[in-house]
């Protein structure tokens, strides 16, 4: 088996701090995020997100619900 | 580096990594991180107070200012005339489709969705156009 380089090391140790998250992220602000993105409050969020862009032009663009979702 | 949406931010914040997301470096708008800051401050509609109300100070920072191990917020500034120029292009996008279409042809040619929700029928139609390829992963 071939080691790593410090390289690679470095480069896999960001990688692993990447896909862990933030560790800030409590086990209960992690459960209502995934309602958020993923569960039931994933159309409230949409929602939300597009509120904002319709309430100010020049961040949405005055167009139709569509073209300002993205 | 890989722009990503509102959602695949969320998702990687507390470490819910997509399947199809690569694994590289990534980044959301400013624009996007405005829009997701406005629903954090200001929910509207009742449920989504009363569900983003618990969240702690320390869940709320990561998402104010995420760690840049994590999510890196893009700097606007030398995005701008690009999106100016997309923007003209285009008859008037707002600021959230001329940023997010300058970033993505700044950073690969490509944008990362967490939702075909969240992409929009002129974001897609552009890109398309701009040669920017489209993914949304889940």
């Amino acid at each position: 088996m071939v080691g790593m380089s410090i390289g690679e090391e470095l480069l896999e140790e960001r990688r692993r701090r990447r896909r862990a998250g933030d560790p800030r992220i409590t086990p209960e602000g992690r459960a209502i995020l995934a309602r958020l993105v993923d569960g039931d409050l994933v159309g409230e969020f949409q929602a939300a997100l597009d509120a904002v862009s319709a309430a100010d032009p020049l961040l949405g663009g005055g167009g139709d619900d569509d073209d300002i979702a993205g | 580096m890989i722009v990503i949406d509102e959602y695949l931010a969320v998702r990687v914040v507390f470490a819910r990594w997509p399947a199809g997301l690569p694994d590289e470096e990534l980044a959301l708008p400013s624009s996007r991180h405005w829009r997701l800051l406005q629903a954090l401050h200001n929910p509207r509609g009742g449920q989504l107070s009363q569900i983003l109300a618990p969240l702690s100070e320390p869940d709320r920072s990561a998402l104010r200012w995420p760690h840049p191990e994590v999510l890196q917020i893009l700097d606007p500034r030398p995005l701008l005339d690009k999106a100016a120029q997309v923007a003209a292009g285009y008859g008037g996008t707002g600021w959230l489709v001329a940023e997010s279409l300058a970033a993505g042809l700044a950073y690969g040619r490509e944008l990362y969705f967490g939702t075909e929700q969240n992409v929009g029928h002129l974001l897609a139609r552009a890109a398309g156009e701009l040669g920017i390829a489209v993914h949304v992963a889940t």
